[in-house]
């Protein structure tokens, strides 16, 4: 005699939802943000190449943008993304191949500590040339 | 006489009833400051709405059944005391568990996961270690040091129930079973593990290997380890699925380099007429 | 001939085996049950499965009925016990004396007990009390209230029967003294339905009381609460009971990875809602502490309190009451149809079982032979599939 749960939001949307939630579902949660991030980036990037095909000009303007702060903030929440999501994936390889598991949370510490020096970093280098 | 000093404490229920849309209702109750909070919820249903249907039986974390969200977060309401979940005003919110169909207020239909219980097939009983004490939580909190035991000559072992109560709490928890209907789960998988150190035959082995090789098993876990953190039983269900995944892996590379051993020797053509080699070292 | 139609109200150790027992004997039965099963006295049960030593001095009935209904237990539910055994523990010159006595009351009726060397139970029981003066090892084992009726349940429905929980008795119906239903609120909907039966089967524990008025009769049942404290760690792998007649907070029973400390005993008036007395908590871990010195650096998990189904006798003190349990035909009060069955303990609902099975097929005139003893019950996961 059962009915289904009324929902406040859809299932796959139960991803996102981190509320309550601890460090590991932070960890899948942003996994599955910078994930969906790249993935967009990867169809804007071959879009931007496209351009390349359409001569000099267009790709001389493309460039011109690029050189704009508003860009180059954009460039440092690309690599933001890359390095969340590369340097947790190193985290749920490990883990996934039963290494590490019972400092999963210390090793996601140290990875996005690490993802931070290196973004701020970066982000010096782009802003400061 | 100990004194008892009493707390007025708001408890915010989930209602439901088939056919309407949930609801919440705020009722204060009257509990003693170091009661549960199976306890305020008994008190709700006994003193504020006999309507009030939620399940329990040992309130004492041996059955699994009385399982649910206290603020949000997956908790067995016996075990969990009301001023560890109480800031002192806002009401306490009790939520059914998530990924299963509710069938009243905070209880649901767990039959689905009895079913991948089953198929795991885990007898809740296991040989218990040569030594005392047990626990749940750290050792080191008791100041009590662990030492072996004598086991009586009437007996070959000592045994008890597996840590796991099939509280469901670990389903609730994993965000693979909010999008897979038929993912195993923290717990089925966490039991077929149990069940496969406990297996001493190599067909029965295989099945269990096979089920968590399967379409719904480990390789469905994404990471989140939420089942882990909220287990109330110190299972460690992700720990156990990555293990299984070890073995799966383990088992490939041994297949692959038996076969990969095989080959050469049949493609040996530069050995010497007469007597072979075959079945000399090797595979 | 139709096949008749019991009702079983409550889903606890009692209903559970009454109502395996009549599926088996091929009856139709129907268990009626308010809350989730074992969610009455039973789920909050001590978890011992009893040797019968702590009875064998003071109760012999209730021992023997004990060691008998633990030797089947473990036939038909090997998977679902903690096989241990249990000490009994002389801590003072009075537990000593009394060891005499225990022996004897032991080898009465017939329970294997052995006089083992103190040092040899610190060995096997570290954490032990080390003023231990003498200690007595008996077949003691520990089991799951839920799992135990799931399981009894599960196999009933196997056999037919169906169960209905969150279903409460709100009347009885009649046909002139005869009882030929009840009337039943589904509390998931509020729907009411009338059900009929041949005989309706009263085992709601210590709310038999109550559901016996719906009927205009009235049982001697004096609802007795009881505390338990479950410990954060599993002090001991055998269960421990204090060498001497029952007293409070006198067994440790071990679960997991837990000791439960119990029990005491006091009259309530409504054992619906049940405050456990701070005073009772504490003299559980100043009595566990006597067996276990450890107990008291150990936090505590849980506690526990409900009411037991105890028989009314009169001039008696509560603890004295027997635990054996009694059916009430209320034919004797006017009222056919209706037996109650109160008191009793988990340990020994498979032999109550078959005593009220047998009453049941007599007054409806069945020829069926109880054969639980030899079944081996399903898995009680079934009982939700």
């Amino acid at each position: 005699m059962a009915t289904l749960n009324y929902p406040k939001i859809r299932r796959a949307g139960r991803w996102f939802d981190v509320r309550r939630r601890r460090l590991g579902m932070w960890a899948y949660t942003l996994n599955r943000i910078t994930g969906i991030g790249l993935v967009v980036y990867l169809y804007l990037h071959l879009g931007v190449l496209s351009l390349l095909a359409r001569g000099q000009s267009s790709w001389d303007s493309f460039v011109s943008l690029a050189r704009s702060p508003f860009y180059l903030g954009l460039d440092v929440v690309l690599l933001a993304g890359i390095l969340i999501h590369g340097l947790n994936g190193l985290r749920i390889a490990l883990t996934g191949f039963d290494v590490g598991v019972r400092a999963q949370k210390a090793l996601f510490g140290i990875l996005m500590l690490a993802a931070a020096v290196a973004l701020i970093a970066a982000a010096l280098k782009i802003f400061g040339d | 006489m100990i004194s008892m000093k009493m707390l007025e404490i708001p408890l915010q229920i989930f209602r439901y009833r088939e056919g309407e849309p949930p609801h919440y209702d705020i009722f204060t109750v009257q509990v003693a400051d170091t009661a549960h909070v199976i306890d305020a919820m008994d008190a709700v249903w006994a003193t504020r709405d006999r309507s009030f249907t939620f399940r329990r039986a040992c309130h004492h974390s041996s059955c699994g059944s009385c399982s649910l969200r206290i603020n949000g977060v997956e908790k067995l309401p016996c075990i969990t005391r009301v001023m560890d979940v109480w800031d002192g005003h806002a009401p306490v919110r009790l939520d059914p568990l998530r990924n299963f169909p509710v069938v009243s207020d905070l209880v649901v239909d767990v039959s689905a996961f009895f079913q991948r219980m089953s198929a795991a097939g885990m007898t809740i009983t296991r040989s218990a270690e040569p030594s005392l004490p047990l626990s749940v939580d750290d050792l080191a909190a008791t100041g009590v040091l662990s030492r072996p035991v004598e086991v009586p000559e009437s007996l070959s072992r000592f045994n008890r129930f597996e840590n796991c109560i099939e509280c469901a709490i670990c389903m609730s928890a994993c965000p693979t079973m909010a999008t897979d209907e038929k993912f195993l789960g923290p717990a089925g998988l966490a039991a077929i593990y149990r069940a496969r150190q406990k297996a001493d035959n190599p067909s029965d082995v295989a099945h269990l290997l096979g089920l968590a090789d399967g379409e719904h098993g480990v390789w469905r876990c994404h990471s989140a380890f939420e089942c882990t953190a909220a287990c109330p039983q110190a299972v460690d269900p992700a720990g156990k699925i990555m293990a299984l995944r070890r073995e799966l892996i383990a088992r490939r590379f041994k297949v692959a380099a038996r076969a990969a051993a095989v080959v050469p020797r049949t493609r040996n053509y530069s050995a010497p007429a007469g007597p072979t080699k075959h079945g000399g070292n090797g595979a | 001939m139709s096949v008749p139609h019991v009702i079983v109200v409550g889903a606890g150790s009692t209903g559970a085996a009454t109502a395996h027992d009549l599926a088996l004997r091929e009856l139709r039965v129907t268990v009626i049950e308010r809350g989730e099963v074992a969610s009455g006295t039973t789920g909050r049960n001590h978890c011992l499965l009893h040797s019968g030593g702590r009875y064998c001095v003071t109760d012999r009935e209730s021992a023997i009925e004990c060691i008998d209904e633990n030797m089947t237990l473990r036939k038909i539910m090997p998977d679902l016990l903690e096989l241990n055994d249990g000490l009994f523990v002389a801590l003072t010159e009075a537990d000593f004396a009394f060891k005499d006595r225990f022996l004897e009351g032991c080898a009465a009726c017939h329970i294997p007990a052995r006089d083992i060397p103190v040092k040899r139970a610190l060995a096997m029981e570290p954490y032990l009390n080390p003023a231990t003066l003498a200690a007595v090892q008996v077949p003691d084992g520990v089991f799951e209230p839920f799992r135990f009726c799931l399981a009894f349940l599960a196999t009933a429905r196997r056999y037919g029967a169906v169960v209905r929980r969150y279903t409460e008795v709100t009347d009885f119906i009649f046909s002139g003294k005869s009882v030929t239903g009840v009337k039943v609120k589904d509390r998931r909907t509020g729907e009411t339905e009338t059900l009929g039966a041949d005989l309706v089967v009263n085992a709601a524990g210590p709310w038999a009381g109550e559901i016996a008025s719906k009927a205009g009769v009235s049982v001697p049942e004096v609802p007795t609460a009881g505390v338990m404290v479950t410990l954060d760690c599993r002090l001991n792998n055998m269960v421990l009971n204090r060498l001497n007649k029952p007293s409070d907070g006198d067994i440790v029973v071990p679960q997991r990875a837990t000791s439960v400390i119990g029990t005491t005993s006091w009259t309530v008036e409504d054992p619906d809602l049940i405050t456990i007395p701070p005073e009772h908590v504490a003299r559980m871990i100043s009595q566990g502490e006597q067996l276990l010195p450890p107990v008291r650096k150990v936090p505590m998990r849980a506690k526990m309190a409900v009411a037991r189904p105890l028989i009314a006798r009169s001039g008696v003190d509560a603890r004295e009451v027997s635990r054996t349990f009694e059916c009430f035909d209320h034919a004797a009060d006017g009222v056919n149809g209706f037996i109650t069955i109160a008191g009793g303990k988990t340990t020994t609902a498979r032999a109550m079982a078959e005593r009220v099975a047998d009453i049941v097929c007599e007054k409806l005139a069945i020829a069926a032979v109880c054969q639980t003893r030899d079944v081996p019950l399903a898995s009680y996961r079934l009982f939700y599939q």
